[in-house]
């Protein structure tokens, strides 16, 4: 694959809902918001990818009702769908678009709006003969999930909820964060209504009306462009057996993002995770799972992302800043989410996040998580590979 | 948003509708022996894992699976909650009365996990390692909530 790059991000405010817009307005601002701060019109752009979780918002056909708003008439258009990874796939699928010599500027946007469907509906229905009956969401896969979890590596409620306050106080300095939360503490996220045990709701991600975009830019392209790009070092997706019951202690074992990791980091030269990365921005849906990627993704030792998380490792003024945008927890517009994670990481390396900056960033993680059978992972550089 | 900005035009739809799903014949066969309390698994030839839901091919060996194994309605909890939010049952759209006990059990004689209802009348025998057993409805369908739920052996 030839080196690619990100060239340009955009993202809408994200919120509980955006009854302002309908889904074709809601990309276009996310667009023209990439477009801008890419310094491209939308007559550069020679393919689009889409992400979108269609079910949750009952719509057809979604890429055919929103790619105008995509400026994708005339142009390749698709959608890529492999659940909540469905906007890091896209991206990755938009990499290889532009990697493979075919389109020289590629644009990768995901949306969703949760307000207008019917997401915990869209969730349940899965298999009708093995557990249609007992499937409880995520919110249930991931507390039985949690509790084999907790009591293999001694992670604690209290550790969970550091988690939770360090996205939203991260997400106070995002203008484009749906809860933030500057003034949060852990007791508040233990005082808050159980779910399911142990699972409170401020460990959990919301549901938010939201898109995000990035433009993608082959290397000749991008070079064209001087020093500003984001540059794709390595990028894996990894599937895995279909039923919960299949993934033994899931959030121990983690398949398929240590597989995936495992194969980024090889491609990329990443040795020591924790020292070669200088921000990290991970799909986390619940405050648990920031803790069991830590793990997976080889910031520390099985058993330690109880400590990594109190010692401040990974706050914003540790060594590893982990979602300086707030995170999955912070903001959660499924089809956007992954997407978000590259524009964050690639706004990092751009030197373009505000005041959620992490200073003189060079190397940037970013990672998707979809149902429980989908991982990607992705490394960015300032440096051309 | 301000509360300056007009409100749109919204449109609210309501559709009741059904799907019909075919089983195959794996879990027609695994079906037909729920109706008689009986469980039973497919085992890969390569790598022994014995599976359920049963299924036609082995994922990791990649290989065709044809050899039924016996699995009792007894088991071990590997993992458990109970639940407080009124999820949304897939069956029915309605929300289903919480709270309500889940767990993923290791049945014996099976390697992957069941996910379904666990009894939680006494939170205290509530463990990672209890020993549980299938409460089976009087009426048996073939289907996976012919199991009320698992109770927690003493």
């Amino acid at each position: 694959m030839n080196p690619v790059a990100v060239v340009g991000t955009g993202q809408t405010n994200h919120a509980k809902a955006r009854p302002d817009v309908s889904q074709p307005e809601l990309i276009r601002e996310a667009v023209d918001a990439a477009l801008i701060d890419a310094e491209l019109t939308s007559a550069d752009i020679d393919a689009v990818v889409i992400s979108n979780m269609e079910l949750f918002e009952g719509r057809a056909l979604p890429e055919l009702w929103v790619a105008e708003g995509a400026y994708g008439a005339g142009k390749p258009v698709f959608k890529v769908a492999t659940g909540g990874t469905s906007g890091t796939s896209s991206c990755i699928a938009g990499f290889h678009q532009a990697g493979s010599g075919s389109f020289d500027t590629v644009l990768v946007v995901g949306f969703e709006k949760h307000s207008e469907g019917h997401t915990q509906t869209g969730m349940a229905l899965v298999d009708p003969f093995w557990d249609r009956a007992v499937a409880s969401g995520a919110l249930g896969n991931f507390a039985l999930s949690i509790s084999q979890y907790m009591a293999e590596r001694g992670v604690t409620e209290e550790h969970a909820a550091q988690v939770a306050v360090k996205a939203r106080r991260n997400a106070a300095s995002n203008p484009h964060a749906h809860l933030k939360m500057p003034d949060l503490t852990v007791d508040d996220v233990l005082n808050s209504r159980m779910l399911a045990e142990p699972l409170h709701l401020l460990d959990m991600c919301p549901q938010s009306d939201g898109a995000a975009a990035i433009v993608v830019a082959s290397g000749n392209n991008a070079r064209k462009r001087g020093s500003k790009a984001a540059w794709v070092h390595a990028a894996a997706t990894r599937h895995d057996q279909p039923y919960l019951g299949d993934l033994d202690r899931r959030l121990i074992t983690t398949r398929a993002l240590s597989s995936a990791a495992a194969s980024a980091y090889a491609q990329a030269g990443i040795a020591d995770p924790l020292r070669d990365f200088d921000v990290a921005e991970i799909y986390e849906p619940a405050s648990y799972a920031e803790l069991a990627w830590y793990e997976a993704l080889g910031f520390c030792n099985d058993g330690e992302a109880g400590r990594l998380i109190g010692t401040g490792v990974t706050s914003m003024d540790g060594e590893l800043p982990v979602n300086p945008s707030g995170g999955v927890l912070s903001t959660n517009p499924v089809g956007a989410s992954g997407v978000i994670r590259v524009a964050e990481a690639s706004a990092q390396l751009l030197d373009r996040a505000g005041d959620r900056q992490v200073a003189g960033a060079k190397t940037a993680l970013s990672t998707g998580y979809g149902v429980y059978a989908w991982s990607d992972v992705i490394v960015l550089r300032s440096e051309m590979p | 948003m301000t509360d300056s900005q007009p409100e749109y035009v919204s449109v609210t739809l309501e559709l009741d509708t059904s799907w019909r799903y075919a089983s195959g014949d794996p879990m027609d066969q695994f079906l037909r022996r729920v109706a008689q309390r009986r469980i039973e698994a497919l085992r890969c030839p390569d790598c022994g894992r014995r599976y359920l839901p049963p299924r036609p091919f082995c994922g990791r060996c990649r290989v065709p699976m044809d050899e039924w194994v016996p699995v009792a309605d007894t088991g071990t909890v590997v993992a458990w909650t109970v639940v407080h939010l009124p999820i949304i049952d897939g069956r029915t759209g309605e929300p289903r009365p919480s709270p309500y006990g889940m767990a993923l059990i290791q049945l014996d004689g099976a390697d992957t996990t069941l996910n379904h209802y666990l009894d939680t009348a006494d939170p205290e025998l509530l463990t990672i390692g209890a020993r549980v057993r299938a409460v089976w409805r009087e009426h048996q369908r073939g289907a996976m909530d012919d199991i009320i739920h698992f109770e927690v052996l003493p």
